[in-house]
């Protein structure tokens, strides 16, 4: 009975309230609407320039999503940098946090890979920020809401002039003459699966790289395996057509990275719109906390997979396949 | 009439596909248990079996998250 | 791959993006931070060394401390024991001498007293023989001279006669270095010392010394003792033999 406390309202909760019913009213003037969901990333530019193998560049909205994202990455380590430089044995703010942050994933590293720590730690905590911050990126506002209204043939919205220029999408009986749709400015990198991909070339190639810098030719040997063949014939060939199954297990680490990533945050994004048009008043709140979660689960899962992976490498031959 | 004919099976593919997703569910359910269990009888071990039971569910749930891909496929690509 | 939106430019500028940002992450946050993250556990470590040594030098301190203490207890000790020593020495010696010197005192008193009293008693003797010869002269009335009475009576007294002590006839002297102690109950004159002492040294070639006392309870004659002999021919003596014989 010690601290008896006299339990009182808290302010809180009247925010809680206060911004349920602000929701109440809005989605009342502007209920919610189901956008076009596509796989692809939009693109809202004409095209920039041209190359010649590759065609016209857009810009897409993943692509400037991640521009940000990596502004965001460059801007931290500038004020890391400048907290750290400054001489102070225990950095505070923003650097602090990234401090510690970097102590536990070191921490993680070296337990996992031993003395490669030192190879591989800047891979695994470059993918898990990038990863996370993109992930993160799903939780502002305005992300995928906001952008360039673009007339569609088929389906579409009916578009409701709000101030001049800016307009916004409404319920209406516009698929007669074909409607419009939001091609939004940002969309959250990780449901591109440029991006995904991108990261998981990174990853199985630079374990490829680290696994031959660390051990040598030796490690070729994991994926044409001919050292058992003239000595045994029988376990020789199958020897070797297991390292003809870790070649093809590489390649599948490629897929099951980037499909892993790209799934995950694709479908809470999809879950979000979904949920949004059907219900626009407060279950999104409770998606969002759950998108917050799983976004950094994913990020650690595609950092620690790497590392794991890479740290196999260093060890010869690994057990472990996706 | 065709289209809506495709339309549908489009439809109908996504929803069998996402059966795939019971095989990472009960994958999922399986290693928590485990891990768990392990836990339980060996607090110690808590966190090494943490990130070994995440790295585990990582494996499991991409599975489903094919059958997912899939069924977006089917859905918003096809 | 056109409808999953995947282009090979797309690919190669996220990946170039991505080997931009590690590389400036590498610079300036992987590197410096490990670095400051190795320069703090040095110094905790350093910090934790500091520690050990200062606490370690703090009990050297605390040992020398109480071993300087310890000395200087026992130095201490020592010195109020040598001190009550010499205190107590130099008291015993005061004492001593005090002692001493009373001592001496007393004996000089004491000789000067026995001086005085033999002096007394010698002069009484001549007064004693002289009254009792005046008191025999009246019982037996001139039977004897006047002079062989007193020849009586300091033989009586003196247990010298002709010369010869009375007490020594007959008696075997074979004593070696002894002392040879007379008694007599007046004090006698310097003659009869001296017969004495020819006496007793003609018997006993090897007697050191002869002493002369004088105790008026022997009533008359002498006692001879020489060494662990006793040859009593006082009256006292004689006196006590009867009474035995007697009872």
């Amino acid at each position: 009975m010690e601290n008896t406390r006299k339990w009182r309202y808290g302010f809180n909760r009247w925010l809680v309230l206060l911004f349920i019913v602000l929701g109440a009213v809005a989605a009342s003037f502007f209920p919610p609407l189901r956008p076009h969901i596509q796989v692809a990333p939009e693109v809202i530019s004409g095209p920039l320039f041209s190359l010649p193998v590759i065609g016209n560049f857009y810009l897409t909205n993943t692509l400037v999503a991640s521009f940000v994202v990596y502004l965001l990455l460059i801007l931290m380590a500038f004020f890391v940098r400048r907290a750290v430089n400054s001489g102070e044995l225990v950095p505070k703010g923003l650097a602090g946090a990234m401090e510690a942050l970097l102590e536990l994933l070191y921490n993680l590293t070296e337990s996992t890979a031993g003395k490669w720590a030192k190879i591989i730690f800047p891979w695994f905590t470059t993918i898990v920020l990038v990863v996370l911050l993109s992930n993160w990126l799903e939780l502002i506002p305005f992300v995928d809401s906001v952008g360039w209204l673009e007339p569609v043939q088929q389906g579409g919205h009916a578009a409701q002039q709000l101030l001049p220029g800016v307009f916004a999408v409404t319920a209406g009986e516009a698929a007669s003459q074909g409607g419009f749709n939001v091609v939004p400015w940002l969309r959250v990198p990780s449901t591109d699966l440029n991006f995904t991909v991108a990261l998981a070339i990174i990853s199985v190639t630079m374990t490829q790289v680290i696994g031959l810098r660390t051990q040598g030719p030796r490690y070729l040997s994991k994926f044409i395996n001919t050292t058992t063949m003239f000595k045994k014939p029988l376990f020789g060939a199958i020897d070797f057509a297991v390292g003809l199954l870790e070649t093809i297990s590489e390649l599948a680490k490629l897929l099951s990275f980037s499909f892993r990533l790209f799934g995950n945050i694709f479908a809470g994004s999809v879950l979000l719109f979904l949920v949004g048009s059907l219900i626009p008043i407060f279950a999104q709140s409770a998606i969002l906390l759950f998108e917050f979660f799983i976004g950094l689960i994913q990020a650690l899962v595609f950092g620690m997979l790497t590392m794991v992976f890479m740290a196999q490498a260093t060890q010869g031959h690994g057990g472990e396949h996706d | 009439m065709e289209g809506n004919i495709i339309q549908a099976a489009k439809f109908v593919g996504a929803g069998l596909s996402m059966i795939g997703a019971l095989g990472g569910g009960i994958g999922i359910g399986l290693s928590v248990q485990g891990a768990l269990e392990g836990m339980a009888r060996n607090p110690d071990a808590y966190s090494n079996l943490l990130t070994n039971m995440i790295l585990g569910i990582a494996f499991s749930e991409a599975i489903a998250i094919y059958c997912l891909v899939i069924a977006f496929l089917m859905l918003f690509v096809l | 791959m056109e409808a999953l939106g995947i282009n090979l430019g797309y690919v190669l500028l996220q990946i170039f993006m991505f080997a931009i940002v590690l590389v400036v992450l590498r610079q300036w946050v992987y590197i410096p931070v490990l670095g400051l993250l190795d320069r703090r556990s040095k110094a905790i470590a350093q910090g934790l060394e500091d520690a050990r040594v200062a606490s370690e030098a703090r009990a050297n301190a605390e040992k020398d401390a109480e071993k300087i203490i310890a000395e200087t207890q026992t130095k201490a000790a020592l010195m109020i024991r040598e001190a009550s020593e010499r205190a107590e020495a130099a008291g015993r010696e005061i004492k001593a001498a005090a002692d001493a010197e009373i001592a001496k005192e007393r004996e000089a008193a004491m000789q000067e007293v026995e001086i005085e009293r033999n002096q007394i008693l010698g002069e009484l003797r001549t007064q004693v023989i002289s009254l009792a010869i005046a008191a025999a002269h009246k019982l037996i009335s001139d039977a004897m001279d006047e002079k062989r009475q007193r020849e009586l009576l300091e033989e009586f007294f003196s247990g010298v006669r002709a010369g010869r002590v009375v007490v020594l006839d007959g008696a075997a002297m074979d004593g070696a270095m002894e002392d040879a102690e007379v008694t007599s109950a007046l004090p006698l004159t310097q003659d009869e010392q001296d017969a004495i002492c020819r006496d007793i040294l003609g018997r006993a070639v090897k007697v050191n010394n002869v002493n002369f006392r004088v105790d008026p309870s022997l009533l008359g004659g002498l006692v001879v003792r020489v060494g662990d002999k006793i040859m009593d021919g006082s009256l006292a003596g004689q006196l006590q033999n009867l009474r035995q014989n007697l009872s």
